[in-house]
């Protein structure tokens, strides 16, 4: 380790000290705190209380049932508004006075987080799952361009060089070779915003903008944790469900076709 | 069986020979044109420097040289996707450049086989292929991928000449390195071509693999009558395939035979014999 390091260590952890400072961080309230946790787990957790709460299982799947279809939605919607963008935004498909000015205006729509977007489109639209879709529409054009534009970027250019030479149009070029080349990368990032969207829908009922979040919140302020817990807990394994579907459609669309292995219908 | 095999006999050879060529230099049907060109990567140094070559429509020609040399670069500046730094280019009396209007229309017949080949490795062998038919669809046939029945057909019988029958549905990473070539050569000659440029195409394949790719063309060639303009990096198959060979060297064009049968004449010198440009390429490859 060399002094040059060892000052710029210190540098960081003098900067985590002074921000810990600021925020008024203290682990000590964490510790004096802890117990509070075992009475929620308490009332949770009490068989008594988890057979009664098990009749609100319907109404949870319902609104995580609301909450799929609004990330489901946004994120189709949000991918296919997004792809011209990207195509826009890609390098080494245009000039810099086309991708500058796009990249300039997709990142200012990616500095907002989708609760934002949905408190905005709430006043907008009202209270509702439609101000939430509004939202991740919105969130995922600006997030799922950049990592679009950027794996448009990595794709061979030889095939692009050679079909360029035939004299074909830019739509030609995007259409028969850009979005084959970038398919499976384009896949993977179309689940992988589902998937993030899913979690995002599931708080964006806070802002009243739908979904389960709704009801988690309004639980949580009633102190009815075992009813929120109950909520939570299908939110949990909905979204590992959706996580063990996207790696089985992975396994077998993506990482393969990106390997050159055949990929065979089973 | 090769050319050199076929035509090994007249008495006559040579003079009539020497007419054709002679002919040939007059002739103002030439398909390609290049005047003093030069160009470079950089500012320094020259990739090709005062480069002259003037092709025949109709011709076999090939390009020798080793690694480096600018071969590839003379292809480049051929289809349009180079502009040269000085010097005049002429395809077909037109200047190769993108911006230029008439030459965008004449790049749809011009193939070109770049050495990677430029397959599009996700779809399959006919969707390769017909990609050689875009610039002949029209915005809505573009949009909703709606080839044309004839074009189809057209595919179907141009993956029969290349022999590659019943593989038209495989995606083209599964195919093997000679097959690879033959779907590349297949979406060229689907352009209907006037050129085809085809950039060491063979270079990496085994031998009998190599006769069959050059064979393809050469016959392609033949029943097209197309000018065919190939880059390699052995002397012996461009002598047993090409009516004309240029050598480049480091970014000059060292040498220009035209060849007939067993017979090899050199238009710039016209004082090497066969076998002293067999032993002058034979010493450059081994440097």
């Amino acid at each position: 380790m060399t002094p040059k390091n060892n000052i710029l260590i210190g540098i960081i952890v003098g900067l985590v000290l002074i921000a810990s400072y600021n925020i008024e961080a203290n682990p000590l309230d964490f510790v004096e705190g802890f117990p509070n946790l075992g009475i929620i787990l308490e009332e949770i957790l009490v068989l008594e209380n988890i057979v009664d709460n098990m009749k609100y299982v319907p109404s949870a799947l319902l609104a995580m049932l609301e909450t799929l279809q609004m990330a489901f939605i946004g994120t189709v919607v949000g991918v296919v508004i997004g792809l011209p963008f990207s195509m826009l935004a890609a390098r080494n498909l245009n000039s810099k006075f086309v991708y500058a000015p796009i990249r300039i205006l997709l990142a200012i729509v990616r500095t907002f987080p989708s609760i934002l977007w949905a408190m905005l489109f709430v006043i907008v639209v009202g209270l509702g799952p439609f101000a939430g879709v509004l939202a991740i529409i919105l969130y995922t054009i600006g997030f799922v361009t950049k990592l679009q534009f950027e794996s448009i970027e990595t794709i061979d250019s030889d095939p692009m060089d050679a079909v360029s030479s035939i004299g074909v149009s830019k739509f030609q070029l995007i259409r028969y070779v850009v979005i084959p080349e970038a398919a499976s990368h384009l896949l993977g990032q179309m689940l992988y915003m589902f998937d993030y969207n899913v979690r995002q829908s599931s708080i964006l009922g806070i802002v009243g903008a739908g979904g389960i979040g709704f009801f988690i919140i309004q639980y949580i302020k009633f102190f009815e944790y075992g009813k929120a817990a109950v909520y939570l807990f299908v939110v949990l394994i909905v979204v590992l469900g959706i996580e063990w579907i996207s790696v089985k459609i992975r396994d077998k669309y993506i990482v393969k076709s990106q390997h050159g292995m055949e990929v065979t219908a089973k | 069986m090769t050319r050199a095999n076929k035509t090994r006999d007249s008495g006559n050879e040579t003079i009539q020979m020497t007419q054709n060529l002679s002919f040939s230099l007059i002739s103002t049907n030439k398909i390609i044109q290049m005047s003093n060109v030069s160009t470079s990567y950089d500012s320094k140094n020259f990739a090709l420097e005062k480069i002259n070559l003037s092709i025949d429509r109709g011709t076999n020609y090939a390009i020798v040289g080793q690694s480096g040399s600018g071969k590839s670069t003379l292809l480049k500046l051929m289809n349009g996707m180079m502009v040269p730094s000085s010097g005049t280019i002429k395809i077909d009396y037109v200047s190769p450049n993108m911006n230029n209007k008439k030459f965008k229309k004449m790049m749809h017949t011009i193939g070109y086989i770049p050495q990677s080949l430029g397959l599009v490795k996700n779809i399959t062998v006919l969707d390769n292929i017909l990609i050689g038919a875009l610039p002949r669809l029209n915005k809505i046939q573009s949009f909703f991928r709606k080839f044309p029945e004839h074009e189809v057909t057209e595919a179907k019988r141009i993956i029969s000449l290349v022999g590659l029958t019943g593989k038209e549905n495989r995606k083209a990473y599964m195919l093997s390195g000679g097959e690879k070539r033959r779907v590349a050569i297949a979406r060229a000659l689907m352009q209907k071509p006037t050129i085809l440029l085809a950039d060491e195409i063979v270079s990496e394949l085994d031998h009998v693999t190599a006769k069959e790719i050059m064979n393809l063309i050469a016959d392609a060639q033949k029943r097209m009558n197309l000018t065919a303009i190939m880059v390699h990096h052995d002397m012996q198959l461009a002598l047993e395939y090409a009516n004309r060979v240029a050598v480049i060297k480091e970014g000059h064009k060292i040498l220009e035979i035209g060849v007939e049968g067993d017979t090899i004449v050199d238009f710039q010198t016209g004082d090497m014999t066969t076998e002293e440009i067999m032993e002058m390429h034979a010493d450059d490859t081994k440097k």
